[in-house]
């Protein structure tokens, strides 16, 4: 035996009695998330889902994001940020975070995301960032965004949207980059991608703040089970610890049991009834009667079990710019429905045709029937259709569909969904034209001062409820299942936030 | 044989022409398509223009339909939207996981149906004759999604002694080498991978396999039934022969060419029955990745699936037929 031999050979004693000698293991905390979204791809830019806005945002980053309990945008990436003037927006990076593989996170990372956002084939995401022009590097630490016009709620478009990914290792891996490093800077680091079944992240002590947060899951597990009953069930068989959407009927299931509970939270995805301005709905009259033949309260108290909240104009409370003084309200009662279809010309009822999906939104399809009842005892003859999603969606789209059942989610502030559904030119879906609203809006877009544009928004929403292109109904409450031993106060946008978890010891 | 098995093979390539060209056809009629499925609520009418655009989709269908051809003659069935991944690629790393549940299926079919069935023929009537007939009936009509439900509810929920969804816990599997979680742990000797993929899968294999094991029980039945009454068996019997050997080697060996043909068959359905299975139980194979891809309107990768699920149907068949050469010594090609 040589000496480099005899000296291989000790060495390699030495690590195995290091090795083998029990080594005291901390406990690890692991909370899986049964989820109704599913993963696909392993680029940040390839989905535009709610859930996987998420998921990326904790593992790769993301400039900021909406704190519902303060109701007001809060930094992550960016330590505060300025209106230069109304097309420069400046925001000032924080400087102590790194990537995941120690470099440090600068302004070239996030003008390096924003182009990719744009360029990269794979991108289902340029709608985030349709309202900017440019983005550039002033320092290393500051960075500005140039937008197109005016856009005051530009904070909606980017923050928990835009999803920051490293320079560096794109340019030198290019697109494998995204299987082969994923390496990101936020709270938590990414672990495992299996398509169609599981995302696993593991909590990144490195990233500010993170190490104080002791009762923040060391793992989480977000797993695809897309079945009610198979969230529920594997909530109580102790498969998964927090489960998303519990439908009202299988709420009792989970609080009858003793290591589980349920909460629930107000979803920001605003539920309504479109009426496209074309016969009969391009009287207002006809529009109006629809609002004052649904029983909103009815169908909340009964098909939903109180699992909603009314809405009285586009919004609820906690979004921006809510007001709840808006005017008008409408209340039930088919007597009027029915004056009001006599003043347009119908006094004999006319027939409506109401289209609605089916499993995409809580009891849609028992609701729709509950309200094509409703419109038949108000004077209306309405058949009620209820094409695949992927029909309805693409009809809808297209404008084609005159009167549907629809949800609008991921509304913080409301200015980008309403000019997508009523602004002129917005989208065909509604195909809703009105120069007044138009012009409020645009006023609110250039309107920087909060207190300011609150008042145009409210103004624009009164009257938007007044004309009623759409029939405003409710917000979900949506009901999430965990065990005992979690404590989690789910958001509004869905979004499964690890620092928002808490598990129990 | 070979000729025949050569014959075959170049037959179906007109089958496969045909088939791609009704689902793209059918895709493209139905509306939407993938940028209005896959883009966000949010997404403005310019956006999905350029998106269209960006994809190839601003293109007529008879020219995408062309392109796809082309292209999977030589090997590539194009780029899945939904994924953003090669469709050979997405497909490859699903398969494994419906080839395990099939083969499970199959197994635990197979191990059922054709002893119940050899045995009920043997003794029409009987008690067991009666458990079983009334077994296989309850194994044709019950649907699989509901039967897979139950097996959820009461195995799952109420005796919490299996998982109830998935293809294993996590961490507890090692990395995956081949696909096939099964054979991946007993590569890698960790036990309580196997445990835990074997528990997996069990109820999933059973909602899967119980249509299988009533179809396949009954025709066991009537096949032995009507060799038992051949004359041969008869002479056998004259022989002098013992009951078990005249069941198994004459009687069981003879009946044999139906229960291979309905196997075959039914491996068939079985891949088409794994769609419903797999999404009552997040089993990630090609039957969800279909949903997944319907839903999604990703065209290149739903018409890569039932290309791949033409070419399983085909090839099993042709399987079938070349074993009966084994099965029936009278049977040449």
């Amino acid at each position: 035996m040589t000496r480099r031999q005899s000296f291989l050979l000790a060495a390699l004693i030495a690590l195995l009695i290091v090795t083998a000698k029990p080594q005291p293991v901390p406990a690890q905390t692991r909370v899986s998330v049964g989820v109704t979204e599913t993963m696909e791809t392993f680029n940040p830019y390839g989905d535009s889902v709610s859930l996987l806005y998420g998921i990326w945002c904790q593992v790769m980053g993301c400039l900021g994001t909406y704190d519902f309990d303060k109701g007001d945008y809060a930094g992550m990436l960016a330590d505060r940020w300025e209106v230069k003037d109304p097309n420069t927006w400046i925001f000032y990076l924080r400087k102590d975070i790194r990537w995941h593989d120690g470099s440090p996170f600068t302004a070239d990372d996030v003008v390096h995301s924003f182009n990719r956002v744009r360029s990269d084939p794979q991108s289902k995401q340029t709608q985030n960032i349709a309202p900017i022009a440019s983005a550039s590097a002033v320092d290393k630490y500051t960075v500005r965004f140039t937008t197109k016009k005016p856009t005051a709620p530009l904070l909606e478009y980017l923050f928990d949207r835009l999803i920051i990914t490293n320079k560096a290792i794109y340019e030198k891996h290019g697109a494998e980059a995204d299987r082969k490093f994923p390496i990101g800077a936020g709270p938590y680091k990414f672990k495992e991608l299996i398509p169609g079944q599981r995302f696993v992240i593991t909590k990144n002590l490195d990233y500010p703040g993170m190490k104080n947060l002791k009762q923040a899951p060391d793992e989480i597990v977000y797993r695809v089970m897309r079945e009610d009953e198979q969230r529920v069930t594997a909530l109580l068989n102790g498969e998964i610890q927090i489960a998303q959407f519990i439908p009202p009927h299988l709420r009792k299931r989970v609080e009858s049991d003793s290591n589980a509970k349920a909460t629930t939270v107000d979803a920001v995805e605003i539920m309504f009834l479109a009426m496209q301005p074309k016969p009969p709905f391009d009287k207002k009259e006809v529009r109006q009667a629809v609002c004052h033949a649904i029983d909103r309260d009815r169908i909340i108290n009964t098909l939903l079990q109180g699992l909603a909240a009314r809405l009285d104009g586009p919004i609820g409370p906690g979004q921006y710019g809510y007001d709840p003084n808006l005017k008008p309200k409408y209340d039930y009662n088919p007597e009027k429905a029915r004056k009001l279809l006599a003043q347009a010309g119908y006094p004999n009822g006319v027939d409506v045709e109401l289209q609605t999906p089916v499993g995409r939104y809580t009891l849609d399809k028992q609701i729709n029937e509950a309200i094509a009842q409703m419109l038949n005892a108000a004077g209306f003859r309405a058949k009620l259709l209820t094409p695949e999603w992927a029909t309805l969606w693409a009809n809808v789209q297209a404008g084609k569909t005159p009167f549907y059942y629809m949800g609008r989610g991921s509304i913080v502030d409301p200015s980008v969904a309403l000019s997508q559904y009523f602004e002129t030119g917005g989208s065909p879906r509604i195909g809703y034209s009105n120069p007044k609203f138009d012009a409020l809006l645009a006023t609110e877009r250039q309107t920087f001062e909060p207190a300011k544009r609150r008042k145009v928004l409210s103004e624009a929403m009164s009257l938007l409820t007044d004309d009623a292109p759409a029939c405003f109904m409710w917000r979900h409450k949506m009901i999430y299942g965990m065990a005992k031993q979690i404590d989690y106060k789910p958001t509004p946008s869905g979004r499964i936030f690890g620092e928002d978890i808490r598990v129990l010891r | 044989m070979t000729l025949y098995l050569l014959q075959r093979l170049f037959g179906t390539l007109p089958v496969l022409l045909l088939i791609t060209l009704l689902v793209f056809v059918l895709l493209h009629v139905a509306p939407g398509d993938p940028v209005t499925m896959l883009l966000g609520q949010d997404t403005t009418a310019a956006d999905l223009a350029e998106a269209k655009k960006r994809w190839g989709l601003d293109q007529p269908v008879h020219v995408q339909y062309v392109k796809f051809v082309l292209s999977a003659a030589a090997g590539d069935l194009g780029k899945s939207f939904r994924f953003s991944a090669p469709v050979r690629e997405v497909i490859a790393q699903r398969l494994p996981a419906t080839i395990e549940l099939a083969i499970f299926s199959i197994l635990i079919a197979v191990a059922l149906a054709v002893p119940l069935g050899v045995w009920s023929g043997s003794r029409p009537n009987s008690w067991i004759d009666n458990l079983g007939t009334s077994f296989g009936l309850f194994g044709i009509s019950m649907p699989n999604f509901w039967l897979g439900i139950m097996l959820i509810l009461l195995f799952a929920g109420t005796f919490h002694v299996l998982p109830s969804a998935g293809r294993s816990t996590y961490g507890v599997a090692g990395p995956s080498q081949t696909g096939f979680y099964f054979l991946d742990s007993l590569l890698q000797r960790n036990w309580p991978a196997l445990k835990d993929a074997l528990l997996h899968v069990a109820l999933p294999a059973v909602a899967l396999g119980t249509n299988m094991i009533g179809i396949l029980m009954r025709v066991t039945r009537s096949s032995v039934l009507e060799t038992t009454s051949e004359e041969y068996v008869v002479t056998a019997r004259a022989k002098g022969l013992g009951e078990q050997s005249v069941l198994w080697r004459h009687v069981f060996s003879n009946a044999l060419v139906p229960i291979v043909t309905v196997v075959g068959l039914e491996v068939g359905t079985l891949l088409s029955g794994s769609i419903i299975v797999e999404t009552v139980f997040a089993w990630p194979g090609i039957g969800s990745l279909l949903i997944t891809g319907v839903s999604a309107r990703d065209y290149p990768l739903v018409t890569g699936l039932v290309l791949m699920y033409t070419l399983a149907f085909v090839t099993i068949n042709l399987i079938i037929d070349a074993l009966y050469a084994f099965i029936d010594p009278r049977i040449r090609y």
